[in-house]
């Protein structure tokens, strides 16, 4: 009784919303917190798709249309705007949300119901969203390939033994730095320290200072985002310390911040300068539209997403069920998407395995591919 | 009719009934068993949920106190075993954090807190850890400051972790409710299922009853009118029970076989009352016609008697006849007292009129030739009319031969006086034939007188023969009739045997006393006498035979009384 009653009006709406729009845009979510720069650049790339679809023709005559709702990373918030999303009929996908946390805590409302909501995020790498649910997808590696190939990074590359960790203290901090931890450990470094900061912490100065009275380290492993680093790259001039700074994808942007972020190496499942004719293309769109920018990993998943999901809806219409099933047999029964991030297939999970990360470095205002890759 | 299933009989119909009764309470049975299991189902799924997530919120108020605990301990005196399980704990936070979010049935409240739960609990890890850094930095107040900070998360989180169970308390007080509403509709169902079978089980009670009830009083009914001599058809109306119908069956067959019966003696009563009248008046007819034979026969006799001398020997012979009729009356008296030997004797009877017609045809030959003989007497008679009219011619013309001879004789003198004698004696002569001419014709006109009476008496007795002839055919057409009668009293007897059972041993005498008659009547068989006396010995078996009509029609009339009691 109750399934059912729960069940007939979501299906009512959407079958009166199919009828009365055929010649209606179809409606596509954009959720991250768009107030900062890594989510405008994430709002950038996925409005310059969907300006590139529209002017081929759009989906069978129909036109994309993009509902931006703001998330602000907070995971509370993330869960209003997947409600609202859930609710809206017209909306057949969820591009998002940008960060870890948010995409987890929204992650049962879109999974959830009797009409559940495909999100796939251009950026959220905690592993924890592997299992989050089969509406669930993500374009890019997870932390494990992050905290990983960073690990390898510090310990091979740059011969660090001793490694000091900050972590914001959220999934995705968590997630980079537990998997740079063992990674790091197992290769035969030694972590002297791990602290978790959140934005509203007083002062990096004691982390820092704890970390030297304890001898020092080689490499400080920041996992957390642009704006914690932020604050970590100025405390580090204060208490007298320069290590090599490293990071997870969180830190993109730090590059073309006030700081002085020359030398951090980033993990990034994408960067601007790596090579192919769709990337190059990319570049010079993204370039053409917003004059003085260049792409992020954010920008290039979403704008692969919107791309991918034009050939979903190319192929099922505009039907949420449909468009969940055919985004899972991508890799499989379909044909993998090559994108401006390179090869996407969804394994069962929803994640990309195929897809590797590279440690980019911070060079002039620009991240670019760290040399000998 | 025994290949449809039909509620024909009581026995199906009280199968039909237990069935329907049946088909009430097994869906009750069934609404009941799987509304235990909806609830059992339900209530599981619930408690499991409302378990885990009691599971898991505990997990989280020990671990955050087990994280605040050391971390508190860690501020007092520093100990790595404190650092580890305040990392632990913390980590385990997380952990019951993530298990809870992944609970599907969680309510948007619900997982807003649990959301909050994780943001709280790394508020409260930070805090702690930054207080543990600034200790270990040997900044003791500041570290005591720091951990200050982390108490309004810490409340914070606590209350998010009561608001889950909060949230937890509504939504096992929901489930219950949910539950008593559907054991309430269930039992709805139940309630209103139990009393449609109820009422359709009464309502086929009732109707069992009432449709055994109303067609035994109706055959009781039947049976009691019966017993009271009516025995109109019984109309149950209603399509009855097989057994009920089988048994109003027979009691319809019973009366139709009573009302045959009677109808049947009825009708035979009437039928013998009809045949007894018809009986009586042939009888009456038969004596009638016997008379008139009778008449004819003595009328036949006095004119052959008349005619005849030798008709006289016939007369006696008839007054004997007479005699041995009346002896044979007498004895016929006994015979008339039933049908089939009067059928018997009429065919015996048949042939003695035949015989007596032979007789009759004989006599008729008789007086036809006397009749012929009498006119050619006659015819002769006139002959000799003419003789003596030519006698008379001839003495005329003699006479005056003579008158003239002795004229003649006159002239010639002497020798005429001798012619004139001869003359004379020629005229004598003539004088002689005419008057003996006369005698003749005298004698001759009595002789035609007597001759014409004697025709006149043979016309009469031809008349009379004819007569007789008719009355001969009408005998024979009454026996007919009589046999015809016989026959059907005879029939009319044997259908009423039981009644008539007392005319048996009369019956039985009549045969005998016929067979008398018989005997008797064979002797008188060659002669018109016989015709006589049969005729009269009719007369009296047909009397008889009246008077045992009527009693046959009394008879009848009293089989009608005795019917008459039944209506049919």
């Amino acid at each position: 009784m109750r399934i059912s009653g729960r069940l007939a009006w979501p299906a009512l709406v959407l079958a009166v919303a199919a009828c009365s729009s055929k010649t209606a845009p179809i409606a596509i979510g954009l959720a991250g917190p768009f107030s900062t720069e890594r989510g405008q650049s994430m709002r950038d790339a996925a409005e310059l798709a969907v300006a590139e679809i529209n002017q081929a023709g759009g989906i069978h005559g129909r036109t994309l249309k993009l509902v931006v709702r703001d998330d602000s990373a907070n995971a509370e918030r993330a869960m209003a705007v997947a409600r609202a999303f859930y609710a809206d009929p017209t909306v057949v996908a969820v591009v998002g949300h940008l960060t870890s946390g948010t995409t987890l805590a929204a992650a049962p409302v879109y999974n959830g119901g009797d009409t559940p909501l495909v999100e796939i995020s251009p950026s959220a790498s905690s592993p924890e969203l592997s299992s989050a649910g089969p509406y669930t997808f993500r374009v890019c590696p997870t932390d494990l390939l992050h905290g990983s190939r960073l690990a390898a990074w510090a310990f091979d590359r740059l011969h660090a033994k001793r490694a000091a960790v900050l972590y914001i203290n959220d999934a995705y901090g968590r997630g980079v730095r537990r998997v740079f931890e063992r990674s790091f450990t197992a290769r035969g470094g030694t972590i002297v320290s791990d602290d978790p900061y959140l934005l509203d912490l007083p002062s990096f100065g004691p982390y820092l200072r704890l970390v030297l009275q304890r001898g020092g380290a080689d490499v400080l492993m920041i996992a957390g985002t642009q704006a914690g680093a932020e604050r970590i790259l100025p405390a580090l001039k204060t208490v007298g310390w320069s290590p090599t700074v490293m990071g997870g994808d969180g830190l993109t942007g730090i590059e073309k911040s006030s700081v002085d972020a020359n030398g951090v190496y980033i993990s990034s499942a994408y960067l601007p300068d790596r090579p192919g004719a769709a990337n190059q293309k990319f570049v010079a769109a993204y370039a053409k539209a917003y004059p003085g920018k260049m792409p992020d990993h954010r920008g290039a998943g979403a704008y692969d997403i919107i791309h991918l999901l034009a050939r979903a809806l190319e192929a099922t219409g505009p039907d949420r069920t449909k468009l969940r099933d055919y985004l899972a047999g991508v890799g499989t029964r379909t044909p993998a998407y090559d994108g401006v991030t390179g090869r996407i297939a969804f394994d069962s999970s929803g994640d990309v395995p195929d897809k590797d990360v590279v440690i980019g470095v911070v060079h002039d205002g620009h991240l670019v591919t760290a040399g000998g890759q | 009719m025994s290949r449809r299933l039909q509620l024909n009989t009581l026995r199906n119909r009280i199968i039909g009934g237990g069935l329907a009764l049946l088909a009430g309470i097994v869906p009750i049975a069934l609404i009941a068993v799987a509304a235990l299991g909806i609830i059992r189902t339900t209530m599981r799924q619930e408690l499991g949920v409302l378990q885990q997530v009691a599971e898991m919120t505990n997990g989280i108020t020990s671990s955050v106190s087990d994280e605040i605990r050391a971390a508190e301990e860690y501020l007092i005196a520093p100990s790595a075993n404190d650092q580890r399980t305040f990392r632990d704990a913390a980590a385990s936070v997380y952990q019951y954090q993530r298990q809870l979010s992944a609970i599907p049935d969680l309510s948007p409240k619900e997982r807003d807190a649990v959301t909050r739960i994780g943001t709280l609990q790394a508020q409260v890890e930070v805090d702690y850890h930054y207080a543990h850094v600034l200790a270990d930095l040997g900044r003791a107040d500041s570290a005591i400051a720091a951990a200050a900070e982390a108490r309004t998360p810490t409340a914070e989180l606590i209350a998010a972790v009561n608001d889950i169970g909060a949230g937890q308390a509504a939504r096992s007080t929901a489930t219950t409710n949910r539950l008593v509403a559907a054991a309430t509709r269930e039992r709805s169902i139940v309630w209103v299922v139990l009393i449609v079978s109820v009422v359709i089980g009464l309502g086929i009670g009732a109707a069992l009853v009432r449709s055994v009830d109303q067609p035994i009083s109706v055959l009781v009914d039947a049976a009691e009118r019966f017993a009271d001599g009516d025995l109109r058809p019984v109309h149950v109306g209603a399509r009855l029970p097989a057994e009920l119908e089988a048994l109003s069956g027979a009691i319809n067959r019973i009366g139709s076989r009573l009302r045959g019966i009677i109808g049947e003696v009825i009708g035979e009563g009437s039928r013998i009352a009809g045949t007894a009248g018809d009986l009586s008046a042939v009888s009456e007819e038969l004596a009638a016609t016997a008379g008139e034979i009778t008449t004819a026969m003595v009328e036949i006799s006095e004119g052959a008697e008349r005619q005849v001398a030798g008709l006289d020997d016939g007369t006696r012979s008839m007054e004997q006849l007479g005699k041995a009729a009346d002896s044979n009356a007498a004895l016929a008296g006994r015979v008339a007292q039933l049908g089939a030997e009067i059928h018997r004797v009429a065919a015996r009877h048949r042939a003695d009129i035949a015989a007596a017609g032979t007789t009759l045809t004989d006599v008729q030959e008789f007086v036809e030739r006397s009749a012929a003989q009498v006119e050619e007497l006659e015819r002769l008679s006139l002959a000799i009319d003419d003789f003596v009219d030519l006698i008379k011619r001839i003495s005329s013309q003699t006479n005056l031969l003579a008158l003239n001879a002795a004229i003649e004789a006159a002239r010639a003198g002497e020798r005429g006086l001798g012619f004139a004698v001869v003359a004379e004696e020629v005229r004598q002569l003539a004088d002689s034939s005419a008057q003996a001419a006369d005698d003749v014709t005298e004698t001759i006109r009595a002789v035609r007188a007597k001759t014409g009476e004697v025709a006149a008496t043979m016309k009469a007795g031809r008349a009379k023969v004819g007569g007789i002839g008719q009355a001969a055919h009408g005998v024979t057409q009454a026996l007919d009739e009589i046999v015809a009668a016989v026959g059907e009293v005879e029939q009319a007897a044997q259908r009423v045997v039981e009644e008539a059972s007392a005319n048996a041993k009369a019956t039985a005498d009549v045969v005998t006393v016929l067979q008398d008659v018989s005997g008797a009547a064979s002797t008188h068989a060659s002669s018109a006498q016989e015709v006589t006396a049969a005729a009269e010995e009719q007369g009296a078996s047909t009397e008889e035979m009246a008077a045992q009509a009527n009693e046959l029609s009394q008879a009848a009339e009293r089989l009608r009384a005795l019917v008459e009691g039944f209506t049919v």
